[in-house]
């Protein structure tokens, strides 16, 4: 597969990437969460996050000749577009998790917004199925960010939104991040970019990929 | 009439009688459900961690979402069972602590490692199956709250064990090396699953049946199990470690060698090969994640 795909296959390996790396991370959650409920939550998300990936590895695979899975896990740690927001390891702070899935929702709804107007039909369809979806995620995240802004925890969280802030608008490209900077009410920064892979992205890859090298080629 | 002597209560249950939240209901009654039903809610939720770790790992996005869904139904049937605790007076934070306190058990299965992708489909199919014929006998239980949440985690189990036998399958039909795979981890697994139903009592010997909490007898459950499955384990072309393993055609008795039970109580009783690492992971997230119920529970109240 070509490092340098069309552009418009280059958008859809981005947004693949970045809904399958986050819907990785956020399945980290499963069984240690702080609620039974919130343990229920997170698996959903993280499902339909891979679903997300696995309809966008679909398009882009018709365009390469390949699989989603091929283009989900035999491409090297390297050639993953996804944002290094998504890359990071945040399990067990849940501060840190919960404050990236509501910059992730903030960030991803300006851009899926965009993505119902593309003039390509198969993407602009699939832009408004997961825009529906989206909004039980935006609704979580809105829901947690509220709470914690209001609780005792509010400087605990504040921290982790500012940390992670960079890093979210580096999600997003030209003037989304200026409408990013609106909906979440802070400063433009210069952003972490996508390019670069943060220092847990390489951990992970290896973990999600040693069961499937172990028999390259193979049915699973 | 509602009975309202510890000797009508037995009566009316051991009639098939059912018994609400409400109702009254002798102590010993109440402490033996409470006991029982949080075992399985603990089961449930320890049985999360060892297919946790091949979240992760799961080699297709397919794979992936049904391994995800999958230990997301174990976390709601968690859910669901400590609720039916919590209505019987032990609130679910308490069945946490203890659980984490080695004050409780959980069932057997959940006590061993997962070592390769072969025992997630082991796991699935094979463990999945074990205890569904548990909790179908479930479905009678004397105590009605419980028999109906029975219906719903039944379901569930059903499909999980659909998708342990579709990765078995892929596996079997697979490379020399993927058929390994199963093999290995179904001769790992085979004297946990026969240790599973529990040891051979009389059902009149057993006293979750006398308030039939229970109305399975612990063999009969294991024979169910071997009946269903093991001519499943032939047809896949795969073999269990058992020489003595055989059915008797005219009784339809299978026979196999006696399962250790000094081991499944040894197990069960917070020794076995992961216990401690298990119950470890769980006080450390529990800490780690305990200002966010304080802060939730705090805004409630």
């Amino acid at each position: 597969m070509s490092a340098q795909a069309p552009p418009r296959t280059e958008l859809l390996l981005q947004l693949a990437d970045d809904e399958l790396v986050l819907g990785w991370r956020d399945s980290e959650w499963t069984g240690i969460a702080p609620f039974l409920e919130e343990d229920v939550a997170f698996s959903s998300i993280a499902q339909t996050e891979i679903g997300h990936a696995r309809a966008f590895y679909e398009l882009a695979a018709a365009e390469l000749d390949t699989t989603a899975d091929e283009l989900a896990f035999d491409r090297r740690p390297e050639e993953y577009r996804c944002a290094p927001l998504v890359e990071l390891n945040l399990v067990h702070d849940w501060a840190k998790s919960v404050a990236r899935r509501w910059l992730y929702e903030t960030a991803d709804a300006i851009r899926v917004d965009s993505l119902k107007a593309s003039d390509w039909p198969e993407l602009a369809g699939l832009a408004a199925k997961i825009e529906r979806e989206e909004a039980y995620h935006a609704l979580h995240a809105g829901m947690w960010h509220d709470r914690l802004t209001r609780s005792t925890a509010r400087e605990r969280f504040a921290t982790a939104v500012d940390e992670l802030w960079p890093y979210a608008l580096g999600l997003v490209e030209g003037d989304q991040r200026r409408i990013l900077c609106e909906a979440a009410g802070r400063e433009d920064v210069p952003a972490v970019e996508r390019g670069a892979h943060v220092e847990d992205w390489p951990a992970l890859w290896e973990e999600m990929t040693m069961v499937r090298r172990t028999v390259p080629g193979g049915s699973w | 009439m509602a009975p309202r002597t510890e000797q009508e209560f037995k009566k009316h249950v051991q009639a098939g009688g059912q018994v609400e939240t409400n109702d009254w209901m002798p102590d010993e009654y109440r402490a033996k459900l409470i006991k029982f039903i949080e075992m399985h809610g603990n089961s449930e939720l320890m049985g999360v961690l060892p297919e946790r770790e091949w979240i992760l790992r799961a080699p297709t996005l397919q794979r992936k979402l049904a391994l995800t869904a999958k230990v997301q139904d174990e976390v709601g049937h968690a859910q669901l069972i400590y609720r039916v605790v919590e209505d019987l007076g032990k609130p679910r934070e308490q069945s946490l602590e203890d659980l984490i306190a080695g004050k409780s058990k959980f069932h057997n299965v959940f006590h061993y490692p997962t070592k390769t992708w072969g025992d997630v489909g082991v796991i699935a199919w094979l463990v999945d199956a074990a205890a569904i014929i548990s909790q179908k006998a479930l479905l009678k239980c004397s105590y009605a709250p419980y028999a109906r949440i029975m219906k719903k985690i039944c379901w569930e189990e059903s499909f999980h064990i659909l998708h342990g036998r579709d990765v078995v399958l892929a596996l079997v039909t697979g490379t020399e090396e993927q058929r390994e795979l199963v093999q290995e981890a179904l001769d790992r697994w085979w004297a946990p699953l026969m240790m599973f139903h529990g040891n051979p009592i009389p059902a009149e010997d057993d006293p979750m049946v006398e308030w039939r909490i229970k109305s399975q007898a612990n063999e009969d459950a294991r024979q169910q199990f071997l009946d269903g499955y093991v001519p499943q384990i032939w047809e896949l072309g795969l073999t269990e470690p058992d020489p003595e393993l055989r059915k008797d055609e005219q009784t339809g008795v299978w026979h196999y060698t006696e399962p250790d039970y000094t081991e499944l109580k040894h197990v069960v009783t917070g020794h076995g090969p992961r216990t401690a690492e298990r119950l470890e992971l769980r006080r450390i997230s529990r800490e780690e994640t305990a200002w966010v119920r304080d802060v939730v529970l705090a805004d409630a109240a």
